[in-house]
């Protein structure tokens, strides 16, 4: 814990970050209950006006919702896919990466050979195809099929853990005394990598952010009336002459919590992995 | 099903990528390969401009490590990686079309005219897809460059004497060029990606908006198409920086690699 603080001292930037992460965090939690309109609700007489009219304090779209509802119910459903896939993607990664590794032989070559096809299509490509033709983006579908997405990154990051921990002579000790697979994998090896699978999942929770908004911009995120900043930039796209704020605002609020956590990951990249 | 497989694939490999269930009757092969040319200019354009300027940015950042210009360049770099490719194109939307009036907003292209006689629209798209790549690539450079600098091989031709720049570029930049292009290569993925989006932002006539269509009119030949010609190219681009990097790196083309 000393040494955190200490090394946040180093790292100004770091708190700069967390702050934001925090804001939003609030924002998710606590903000529905504070604005004063909620997401749906329609102000007729104040169409496409700028920050500060009639209480709205980050102004109207077209259909003269408020912006600022509606980037705070977003942050909801960014917050919640996003964290939910950067867990689910880690813990299959980890699975996969574990077993290929450990096993070796030709369950390692299969292994790297599906991933291989895996990433022959660009993730977002793939997901956008698989949701399009899905037609159905719950936030449960949008998860799962991110997470699988990003499976092959974080399959690899573990495998590549894993091959450098097997050869240490305490999973040798390990294997003499009788252990079983499962034992040795999870109970012997995890604890001594956690270092570089928390800085992956890290990453990843900055790259289904970017996913999710790109998903939402393209029309295949999540549906309305649930409000999704990637879909609100596009939505407001033709009335960017008249009101810049409608499309800014929220392509600001994904540029803000995407960079904080990119300077949290690399915080946290450097006191996990340095430490040693 | 296997049976329609079958037949989709043979038809694949003599080049008949079937018709458009959308639009009745319409061979894909004719509107495809258009799209796919508007999108290779588009991305030719942008591979141009980000890979010059990222890794000369990448090398100043490296040389000067530690000093405000490498700051600079560091912040600038993981800032514009961090955005999504559509929000920093709404914010050079909002700067140079709707403020400045430079470029239009949307790229469309007249009918009847060619892409060439509308330049000015790709301006804009690649400008977008730049700015994503330039973070990656030019913090790859920059750390690369830093590796190489403190190598005892330049450290012995700065000691011989040698002009900085000749040190620089000849010696230092050669080796530190090799993980670069590996980035750039595996990279190409998220270009693609971007490209799709960045060609609806901008209703940029290429084959990721053509993509999108087909699949908000639920489209299964076209989608399939247009993966399927992703994913080559993908591969291939992936090929090409793999037979580079030996083609570089002479360490790798006479051992075979190492795994």
């Amino acid at each position: 814990m000393k040494y955190v603080l200490y090394q946040l001292k180093k790292h100004p930037l770091a708190i700069v970050g967390i702050i934001i992460i925090i804001f939003w965090l609030i924002a998710a939690f606590f903000g529905p209950s504070m604005v004063p309109f909620t997401h749906t609700q329609m102000d007729s007489e104040h169409q496409m006006v700028g920050p500060g009219t009639n209480g709205h304090v980050l102004g109207t779209d077209s259909l003269g919702r408020d912006l600022l509802a509606r980037i705070v119910y977003g942050s909801r459903s960014i917050l919640t896919v996003a964290l939910m896939t950067s867990i689910v993607s880690t813990i299959i990664g980890v699975l996969l990466g574990f077993s290929a590794g450990y096993f070796g032989g030709r369950i390692d070559a299969a292994f790297l050979r599906s991933m291989d096809i895996l990433m022959a299509i660009p993730p977002l490509v793939l997901s956008m195809v698989v949701l399009g033709i899905l037609g159905d983006s719950s936030i449960l579908s949008l998860t799962l099929i991110v997470s699988i997405a990003f499976v092959p990154a974080t399959a690899r990051v573990s495998r590549g853990v894993l091959l450098t921990e097997k050869s240490q002579e305490y999973v040798s000790a390990a294997r003499i005394r009788g252990e079983n697979h499962l034992y040795i994998m999870f109970v012997e090896i995890l604890p001594n990598t956690t270092g570089p699978i928390i800085v992956e999942a890290t990453a990843r929770f900055a790259y289904s952010i970017m996913m999710v908004a790109s998903l939402g911009f393209l029309g295949v995120g999540m549906q309305p009336p649930t409000p999704d900043w990637g879909m609100m930039v596009i939505e407001n796209k033709p009335i960017i002459a008249q009101a810049p704020g409608a499309v800014l605002f929220p392509a600001l609020a994904i540029a803000s919590l995407v960079i904080a956590i990119s300077i949290f990951s690399d915080f946290v990249s450097k006191v996990l992995i340095h430490e040693r | 099903m296997l049976q329609r497989y079958g037949r989709w694939i043979s038809g694949v490999v003599v080049g008949d990528l079937g018709e458009s269930v959308y639009m009745q009757g319409v061979a894909i092969n004719s509107i495809l390969w258009r799209r796919v040319g508007h999108s290779m200019v588009l991305a030719l354009t942008a591979f141009l401009m980000f890979v010059p300027l990222s890794i000369f940015f990448g090398v100043l950042a490296g040389v000067k490590e530690k000093k405000p210009t490498d700051s600079i360049v560091s912040f600038f770099g993981l800032a514009t990686m961090a955005l999504p490719e559509f929000v920093s194109g709404v914010i050079l939307i909002s700067v140079f079309a709707v403020q400045l009036n430079w470029f239009p907003i949307v790229s469309v292209i007249p009918i009847g005219e060619s892409l060439f006689q509308n330049l000015n629209i790709v301006v804009l798209p690649a400008l977008s897809i730049t700015l994503v790549m330039f973070g990656y690539i030019s913090r790859m450079q920059r750390s690369s460059m830093i590796q190489v600098m403190n190598s005892d091989y330049v450290r012995a031709a700065i000691l011989k004497g040698m002009p900085r720049k000749y040190v620089i570029f000849r010696h230092a930049l050669k080796n530190a060029l090799l993980p670069t292009i590996t980035i750039i290569g595996m990279n190409m993925g998220w270009l693609f990606g971007g490209l799709v989006v960045v060609e609806t932002l901008f209703g940029f006539p290429g084959m990721g908006s053509l993509l999108m269509t087909a699949i908000k009119t639920r489209d299964v030949p076209l989608i399939e198409a247009c993966v399927l010609l992703i994913t080559v190219i993908y591969s291939l681009s992936t090929m090409v920086t793999d037979i580079m990097y030996s083609y570089l790196n002479p360490r790798i083309r006479f051992q075979g690699g190492q795994r």
